[in-house]
């Protein structure tokens, strides 16, 4: 039985994150996920369209199910700094 | 006491506010008042603690109870019946001096029962720029008239000496004059509907019904809060003054029935006056925090008693007096309320019963544009482009955000019609409408924000000046939620138009587009400019996050927002993976682009 971690991640049975969509365990609950997933980068002004005169420095990562290509989670981010990390305590 | 007693003072207190806010507005002359509902009225216990918390902007109903304390503690054995005191000064508990602070005792046959407290943001506070915001300013000594605390009226009585010397400060006195007098009407009134509820009910009962609205308030908040998962959600928001990068930084966490907002690793503070004392950042996430996790539950102290707040002294988030402030309401402050909004939101969409009530951030930037000059009378204007109210609405698990659609921290926030502004200030609009793309993208999108141009016309002086402090040109404040993108950012253009008037080439009456503009379109997002001759300003508002994966958004749900306007075919192409072809979804080719995408993402090495 699944537990909701958000709405594109649950805790599976074996005490994984996981994508919601596919099952695919990322790793122990209580460590950071994103680590794990695979990571598309690019600017935020690229990624979006015209509207989005940001600065070419800053990106749009996206975090997305080595498995499945669900999309897990997105962040602006500066390019030095770390990803944010949750952890739901189930 | 038995429970419809109690829901009817409940029902009472709130309908006291109500009045008081109704007052407040008729009173004032003021468009920043009466249109764009920058105001809060709310009722506070004897001890100064929160009561009842109205509506209007929400940053300020935690931040008055420590107004309504600072004048306890000050005027100790000096509150008479029919008193008025002000406060403005931002290390007491205002947010910045424009937003002053009139809070007055309530009494009953001679005894103290509760105060009433509301602000406005005035017409002029004396600030080195006129309307209040003052992005040279490099402290608070520039920042205009500001008290800790003072008596204004006393015992009914105006203290002239008092209100001639604030006035002595301002530009604008009358309108000045009339914001307090439009607050102590208020006050006024909430003074005379809370005295015919205790007359009604009796002062012991009324007292034992308010002690027991803030207690069932601590319940109800204690019991969501351990519905919710415990856990630790974070929230990084980034702002651009000039040259600088700020960033808050936040680290909410969740344990039983409390609530810590830690925002250790926030930037130092700022030379720029956007920083949070400590009061604003206090107010700050209150304001997403009343609605999203209180939406049924009376705002008062009880939702205090669970929270904890870190925020270390000599960031952004806490400044040190006299750090300059005077653009907190639109710098720090913003992104407390917004980092909060996207943890809460974290929280909320990790429970299967409270997810619904999640959100993306709803106009992140709020940038603020006042204008200042010589109205087509002649006559000394001063006054904030109420766009800013208009907002972008993030989306939510289960619907898109609303276009145009408001922002947290202000339920009742709205903008002036474009006849109000132009009756106001010498200039007349070119457009002023929805903007394309601008709503973050996602399964659910986010609500668009707004575009308008405006040129002088009837200007004694030639035109006017504006202030710009728009950060959020760089990075786009309005974050997504669980893979929805955020919203585009704000965007400011200086048309520098007067040659191309010269030479004859000027078509800006008709146009309906930056683009179309004639003239050389200078970014411009942070300090005071000229707007003169055949010159425009044009102004972008940033648009709400998005939520989920852009594409699981439905084919036919794009192929309407085109229609719209809302969204362009090249990005439901790009972007969510939709093809349309003459207005019409191709299910084959749609099904082809967002397998491409798909594969693209997986073709990337992983994080790790």
């Amino acid at each position: 039985m699944t537990k909701r971690i958000s709405p594109s991640l649950n805790l599976s049975d074996a005490g994984e994150v996981a994508c919601a969509a596919c099952g695919h365990g990322l790793c122990p609950n209580g460590e950071p996920w994103k680590p794990h997933a695979k990571l598309n980068e690019r600017p935020l002004k690229e990624a979006a369209g015209a509207a989005y005169t940001n600065h070419p420095r800053i990106v749009l990562r996206q975090f997305v199910c080595p498995t499945c290509a669900a999309l897990l989670d997105t962040e602006q981010a500066l390019p030095e700094d770390p990803f944010l990390n949750d952890h739901v305590r189930i | 006491m038995d429970p419809i007693t109690f829901s009817i003072i409940r029902h009472r207190l709130y309908r006291v506010i109500e009045e008081a806010v109704i007052t407040l507005k008729h009173v004032s002359g003021s468009a920043i008042t009466n249109e764009g509902h920058d105001l809060m009225v709310s009722l506070y216990r004897a001890d100064g603690s929160l009561l009842m918390g109205g509506v209007g902007f929400l940053h300020h109903l935690t931040s008055a109870a420590e107004a309504c304390k600072a004048i306890i503690r000050r005027f100790e054995g000096d509150i008479d019946e029919g008193d008025v005191f002000l406060t403005n000064c931002p290390y007491t508990a205002a947010l910045h001096t424009s937003d002053i602070y009139l809070v007055a005792p309530i009494h009953f046959e001679g005894k103290l029962v509760a105060w009433s407290a509301c602000f406005v943001h005035v017409y002029d506070i004396g600030a080195a720029v006129p309307g209040g915001f003052s992005p040279d300013s490099r402290d608070i000594f520039t920042e205009g008239f500001s008290s800790p605390g003072i008596k204004l009226v006393q015992k009914g009585e105006m203290r002239r000496d008092v209100m001639d010397t604030l006035l002595n400060m301002v530009r604008a006195p009358d309108m000045v004059a009339l914001d307090l007098s439009s607050m102590i009407a208020a006050n006024n009134v909430a003074r005379e509907r809370m005295g015919a509820l205790v007359e009604k009910y009796g002062p012991e009962d009324v007292d034992s019904a308010c002690g027991m609205l803030v207690d069932q308030s601590e319940q109800l908040f204690r019991e969501r809060l351990a519905e919710l998962p415990d856990g630790r959600w974070e929230s990084r928001q980034y702002f651009d003054i000039e040259d600088e990068t700020y960033r808050v930084l936040l680290a909410m966490t969740k344990e039983g029935d409390t609530l810590t907002f830690d925002f250790t690793g926030s930037s130092e503070q700022s030379q720029y006056g956007i920083n949070c004392t400590y009061w604003a950042s206090w107010g700050g996430f209150f304001a997403p925090l009343f609605p999203l996790l209180c939406h049924d539950i009376t705002w008062n102290d009880g939702v205090l008693r669970p929270i904890n707040m870190i925020a270390p002294e000599g960031t952004v988030v806490n400044c040190k007096r006299p750090a300059p402030v005077s653009l907190a309401t639109v710098g720090a402050i913003q992104s407390v309320n917004n980092a909060a909004c996207t943890c809460i939101s974290k929280m909320l969409a990790a429970s299967d019963k409270y997810a619904k009530e999640a959100t993306a951030v709803w106009h992140g930037s709020h940038f603020a544009i006042f204008m200042f000059g010589q109205n087509q009378r002649g006559q000394e204007a001063i006054g904030i482009m109420t766009e800013t109210f208009g907002g972008a609405g993030g989306a939510r698990t289960f619907a898109d955000g609303i276009d145009i659609g408001g922002e947290i921290p202000n339920p009742i926030g709205r903008i002036a019609n474009v006849e109000t502004t132009e009756a106001t200030f010498p200039v007349r609009y070119l457009f002023r409408r929805a903007t394309t793309d601008s709503g973050g993208p996602g399964c659910y999108r986010g609500g668009t924000g707004l575009e308008y141009a405006v040129t002088p016309h009837d200007a004694p002086d030639g035109g006017i000046h504006y202030v710009v402090s728009g950060k959020g040109t760089e990075f786009s404040m309005s974050e997504g939620l669980s893979g929805g993108h955020p919203g585009a950012p704000c965007h400011f253009n200086w048309v520098h138009n007067n040659e191309a008037a010269e030479e004859g080439r000027n078509v800006n009456a008709y146009a309906t587009s930056l683009d179309a503009m004639t003239g050389e379109k200078q970014s411009i997002s942070w300090g005071v400019f000229p707007l003169m001759g055949e010159d425009a300003l044009y102004v972008r508002s940033d648009g709400g996050g998005g939520f989920g994966d852009p594409l699981a958004r439905e084919p036919a749900a794009l192929a309407k927002d085109v229609a719209l306007g809302a969204v362009s075919e090249q990005v439901a192409a790009d972007v969510y993976g939709v093809v349309l072809r003459n207005g019409v979804v191709d299910d084959a080719a749609t099904e082809a682009r967002r397998a491409a995408i798909r594969e693209g993402r997986l073709s990337v090495e992983a994080a790790e």
